[in-house]
């Protein structure tokens, strides 16, 4: 018993070290050039005169950059778009078009970190992204084009920013604005303010002379996305809307003299799915629009594509006119603009501008600035390989170049390909030498494939595999074989098979339906076997499975079927019809309720006769249930109404069906103070609860009496009520249909191995039915704030955590009562004896399951160029998630908080 | 808790101590058996383009040659529901008129309870496996006559050999559902269509992008392998088995 607990405590902390080894070794390395670019010596006066280094005349001296959130490729390009006026641009020739390739995550950060240095962000910015206010993911002491703009030396004096719009900039760049006004994007349902409050200032700024670049950046199409997908009816609308502003900026660059020499650009910072939501890697998600602006482009539009609109080139449907990377939006401006290509820049500048230098010198420079610049980072990243200058013998490069059958590894290619370009040096075709260069360098440097720090995978991977060996040493013998055992270790070893599936990453929850499908369907056989049941068809687990199907379809999930049609978005809790969503919610708020207030009528029972009576476990009379709801209604009511307020600004057309007045009184109400009334209230009930059965355990120790575990029942009823604050509003009736659940299974008098399956499958299905899904898009923030004022990085994370792990933390809790049989009176199970057994074949499982999931990571690694990038973008994601599920799931709710409720019930 | 189930539950349901069905003692049953399932197999081999194609239409024109393969099936291989071939002769107080030829003998004893079993599987087994599919997640609201006609599919192939050969007995039916009956190649091919449909479904997520990942081909296809499979094993090795539980 001793070993046991020692060799389970240290495989359980040893899980976070594992998982943290193979993490820093996951994430790629990307090095990193610190300080800000200048115009260096460049070599090759021999060759090309004495003055070709002389930085060339830029074309343009401001730069307007407008973002629009999300625009996806063929809301500029497509037949349906509503941007008429930047359509006619392209067909003038005053516009340059293209799709700039955003790569995954897609989501605003990492975007504009990509737009503005250039280079690849890597995954850790996702986490940073949700840990907004962190200071070290600005970009204040990198180099970008903002800050090049700055420190460049202008007519009038150094380069001055002005910024309206996502305030994701302002947390990027801070201090770097002469004048700002940041919109935050907290409400989706926003489709307006956030809009507006970019376009007043845009008049003003119009007018000023004094700024060199002006960044505006609208949320407001976005927004109409994540509320109701690309097809909304007012996309368009919000489309036209933004062409009329594209158009009135433009017109003044035509007229106004100062803004004669502006650059106009219009982008996307990433494109949406055909859910509306984004961050991964489908096509819609990576091809945003980009168009450049300018009556001076018709100097180089003489030989481009000016048909507008157009159809999408076949293959890709969201693929307009050039395809080009996100990143080669930096060296572009450097070049245009006449500053430095910023230092970790891996973008190429595009090819179509070199038309506005006439001599050939001038753009062998800027290209051969932007190529060395780039070179730098190979070089960084590949030490022993030589990137000089220089015409290198075979015998100097150490491998040999040009010959047919080597294989040469991708630095010793871009090696080669740079030894290329320095031969080519005074030819006349350097231009190809250099591009080929250029985008070899960019495409092998952003894949992360040749960065895992292998030996720490090694490693990782390794302490997993001893994790595994610990808890297996500490299982009690597999004898007797049950089905419930069978089919946990036959759902585990597909499982793990099917991870290696990719689609299965992003459809995962398939497989957890169509597991918990087929369990339900064994427990009805074996039941059965066990006693007939002559109305089979209500039989428990049938109803169970009855309800699962109702499950399953209240959230269309992952990637092949996103926006499809499920029960949340068909309509009936839409519009007029919410007052039916509203009436489930009220009733999962009212049995909530009955539940809590029977707890606290049994404290008050245990006060009220606490000097008289021998027996502890004294029955809560009538009386005592009455004030028991009394107390409890306040609580409930106010969390209630919070939701109900919340809702309102959220997801306003879930309360359209709310007869006005309520809603009237209920929008003036403090979001924060309501919830912390909640949470406050939750903790109290929780602390008087507690309080009275100490009381009665006491009583029960002394007269030597089993206790039933009702604290721990009180303990999940209260927690339920906290999940739900931390639920969006058309989930919440789910908690009704999982509390069905659980009280079919109760009939089913599950053995602790079949509990054990049944919260495994149940804890994976309610997270997916919840919504989510192993996008990083799925992810909710809505609930994150939930009492909170300021900004708090271990509450927020907290909520973020408990409000898109609600389900699985439910399930978890449920099946401790499913398991110990708390709060029945009739039963008798040996706790001791089934704590360690369940107990250890649960945690053995879920390592087993961990590991296997680290192994994957690592095989995806093994195989990974020959994967390709698809799967390492797959498989990113779907790492941190799993750390997610293996830290704060496994070790803080199912043994933390699972050990806890345990702990209360023994009482 | 458990009061609530012990209110509906009549009894328990006994290990089945019938021997396991063997096929007819002769040669054309023995050689037929081992034929018929690579007729299945064959007859869904040819059609599944137009399957993958055209799923509902191909669904329906197939149900017909499926259900007569299956009746020549159980009446050329097994032993029709209690044994007897003439059940008429049971019913007392009735007259005898004449003997029966072989013929009638044959029609009487084989291929009526042939189509009573055919019978039963389109009125009872259909809808039942129909809504079990429903309840594993087959659409609710698009996609109705695919899913009936693969709940068809599925019932010709798993009840009505079963259906045949055991007839319409309450307590054989609970054996059979709570998995108690001896294995044979009955009841194997029951097991192995039913879980090969289950496992027809997970090819469909995959991004392959391949027309015949859409509902219901993998199923069916899945119900047609796992039929012949659990008819082989059911016949052969795992013959007479019993599947322990707990």
């Amino acid at each position: 018993m001793a070993t046991r607990t020692v060799l389970l405590t240290v495989a359980n902390l040893l899980i976070p070290v594992s998982i943290l080894i193979f993490a820093t070794g996951f994430f790629p390395y990307k090095p990193f050039m610190p300080g800000l670019a200048e115009y260096e010596e460049l070599g090759w006066n021999r060759i090309l005169g004495d003055d070709w280094q002389k930085p060339p005349a830029a074309p343009f001296d401001k730069v307007i950059f407008m973002v629009v959130d999300a625009l996806r490729s063929d809301f500029v390009f497509g037949e349906e778009s509503g941007m008429s006026f930047v359509q006619s641009l392209i067909r003038d020739g005053t516009a340059l078009p293209f799709t700039a390739h955003a790569t995954s995550p897609t989501i605003t950060m990492p975007r504009v970190k990509a737009i503005t240095t250039g280079s690849i962000p890597s995954f850790l910015d996702v986490i940073l992204n949700f840990a907004e206010s962190d200071t070290t993911s600005t970009l204040a002491t990198q180099d970008t084009w903002l800050a090049q703009i700055k420190a460049k030396q202008f007519d009038n004096g150094k380069g001055k920013l002005v910024m309206y719009g996502d305030d994701t900039w302002l947390k990027l760049f801070p201090d770097f604005f002469d004048r700002a006004d940041g919109t935050s994007s907290f409400f989706v349902s926003d489709f307006t303010e956030v809009d507006n409050n970019v376009t007043r200032h845009v008049p003003n700024e119009l007018l000023n002379s004094d700024w060199n670049a002006m960044i505006m950046h609208y949320l407001g199409l976005d927004h109409i996305g994540h509320k109701a997908g690309p097809k909304s009816p007012n996309m368009i609308p919000k489309q036209k809307e933004m062409d009329n502003m594209v158009q009135s900026i433009y017109s003044a660059i035509e007229n106004e003299d100062h803004l004669a020499n502006t650059l106009f650009v219009l982008c996307g910072d990433h494109g949406m799915n055909e859910g509306g939501n984004h961050g991964g890697s489908s096509p819609g998600e990576t091809s945003p629009a980009l168009v450049f602006m300018s009556p001076k482009l018709s100097k180089v539009t003489q030989n481009t594509i000016k048909e507008s609109p157009i159809k999408p080139s076949r293959g890709n449907e969201f693929e307009y006119y050039r395809m080009v990377e996100q990143s080669d939006i930096a060296p572009t401006l450097a070049g245009l603009l006449g500053f430095p290509v910023p230092r970790n820049n891996l973008g190429v500048f595009l090819t179509e501008f070199l038309g506005f230098w006439d001599e050939t010198p001038n753009r062998v420079q800027l290209l051969y600035r932007n190529a060395k610049q780039m070179k730098k980072i190979v070089e960084a990243t590949y030490t022993s390989l030589k990137f000089t200058d220089e015409v290198l013998e075979t015998g100097e490069m150490g491998f040999e170049c040009f010959s047919l059958n080597t294989h040469l590894t991708d630095g010793q290619n871009l090696a080669c390909l740079w030894q290329r370009v320095v031969n080519a040096m005074g030819n006349n075709d350097e231009f190809e030498h250099i591009y080929k260069f250029m985008h070899e360098a960019q495409d092998t440097m952003s894949s992360t494939a040749s960065n895992y720090d292998v030996s720490r995978l090694v490693f990782g991977t390794g302490l997993a595999i001893l994790v595994c060996a610990l808890s297996y040493l500490t299982l009690p013998s597999f004898r007797p074989i049950t089905p419930a055992g069978i089919y946990y270790a036959l759902t585990l070893v597909l499982y793990a098979a099917l991870m290696f599936a990719s689609s299965y990453v992003e459809e995962e929850h398939n497989f957890w339906y169509w597991a918990t499908s087929g369990w339900y369907i064994l427990l009805l056989l074996s039941n059965l076997r066990k006693e007939w049941y002559d109305k089979w068809f209500f039989h428990p687990a049938i109803m169970a499975l009855v309800v699962h199907r109702v499950i399953r379809r209240w959230n269309q999930t992952g990637q092949k079927y996103a926006g499809a049609d499920d029960i949340v978005n068909s309509g009936i809790f839409h519009g007029n019809n919410s007052f039916v969503l509203w009436a489930l919610i009220g009733a999962t708020y009212m049995d909530i309720m009955i539940r809590i207030a029977r707890h606290v009528a049994r404290s008050i029972a245990t006060f009220d006769n606490l000097q008289n009576v021998q027996n502890a476990e004294i029955e809560s009379t009538d009386h005592h249930r009455m004030i028991g709801t009394v107390a409890v209604v306040p609580l409930v009511g106010t969390a209630f109404v919070f939701k109900l307020a919340f809702t309102a600004k959220d997801a306003p057309e879930l309360t359209a069906g709310i007869t006005g007045g309520m809603m009237e009184s209920v929008e003036t109400l403090n979001i924060v103070g309501l919830a912390q009334m909640v949470f406050g209230g939750l903790a109290l009930s929780g602390i008087w609860i507690a309080f009275a059965e100490w009381q009665r355990s006491k009583k029960r120790v002394a007269t030597r009496q089993e206790g039933n575990g009702a604290l721990a029942v009180a303990f999940f009823d209260l927690m339920a009520l906290f999940l739900i604050t931390q639920t969006k509003a058309q989930n919440i009736p789910l908690y009704l249909l999982f509390r069905l659940q659980f009280f079919f299974l109760r009939l089913l008098n599950l053995s602790p191995a079949a509990v054990t399956t049944t919260t495994l499958l149940l804890t994976q299905t309610s997270f997916f039915a919840l919504g989510n899904s192993n996008a990083i898009s799925s992810i909710d923030l809505s609930n994150s704030y939930n009492g909170i004022s300021g900004y708090n990085i271990t509450a927020v994370g907290a909520l973020v955590f408990l409000s898109n792990w609600a389900g699985p933390v439910y399930w978890s809790l449920a099946s401790i009562l499913l398991l110990g049989s708390h709060g029945s009176t009739q039963r008798y199970i040996e706790t001791s004896e089934l704590h360690v057994a369940d107990w250890v074949t649960k945690e053995r499982e879920y390592l087993n399951e961990l590991a296997r999931k680290e192994e994957k990571g690592r095989e995806s690694r093994r195989d990974g160029k020959e994967w390709g990038r698809h799967v390492a973008l797959l498989t990113l994601p779907k790492f941190l998630f799993a750390m997610a599920w293996g830290v704060a799931w496994h070790l803080g709710v199912t043994v933390w908080l699972g050990g806890l409720a345990w702990w209360l019930g023994t009482w | 808790m458990a009061t609530i189930i012990n209110a509906n539950a009549t009894s328990k349901t006994p290990p089945s101590t019938a021997p396991p069905v063997e096929p007819l003692n002769n040669d054309a049953a023995r050689l037929y058996t081992h034929i018929h399932p690579v007729l299945v197999l064959s007859l869904y081999a040819f059609s599944f383009s137009s399957l993958v194609a055209d799923p509902a239409s191909t669904l329906l024109n197939t149900l017909a040659p499926l259900a007569i393969l299956q009746i020549a099936y159980v009446a050329v291989c097994l032993p029709p529901t209690g044994g007897t071939p003439t059940i008429r002769k049971q019913k007392p107080g009735e007259k005898r008129s004449r003997v029966p030829s072989k013929l009638e003998n044959g029609l009487n004893g084989k291929i009526v309870p042939a189509f009573l079993s055919l019978l039963l599987t389109a009125l009872a087994a259909t809808p039942l496996l129909t809504a079990i599919l429903v309840l594993f997640g087959a659409p609710v609201t698009t996609h109705h006559p695919h899913t009936l006609l693969c709940g068809a599919h599925v019932a010709l192939l798993s009840t009505l050999p079963l259906v045949y050969v055991h007839g319409v007995n309450g307590e054989t039916w609970r054996q059979v559902v709570a998995l108690l009956l001896p294995i044979d190649e009955v009841y194997g091919g029951l097991i192995g269509t039913v879980v090969g449909a289950w496992l027809g479904a997970v090819p469909i997520p995959l991004d392959w992008d391949r027309e015949w990942q859409k509902w219901p081909v993998t199923i069916v296809t899945g119900a047609y392998i796992g039929y012949a499979v659990g008819k082989l094993l059911g016949g052969t090795l795992l013959k007479g088995k019993k599947i322990m539980f707990d």
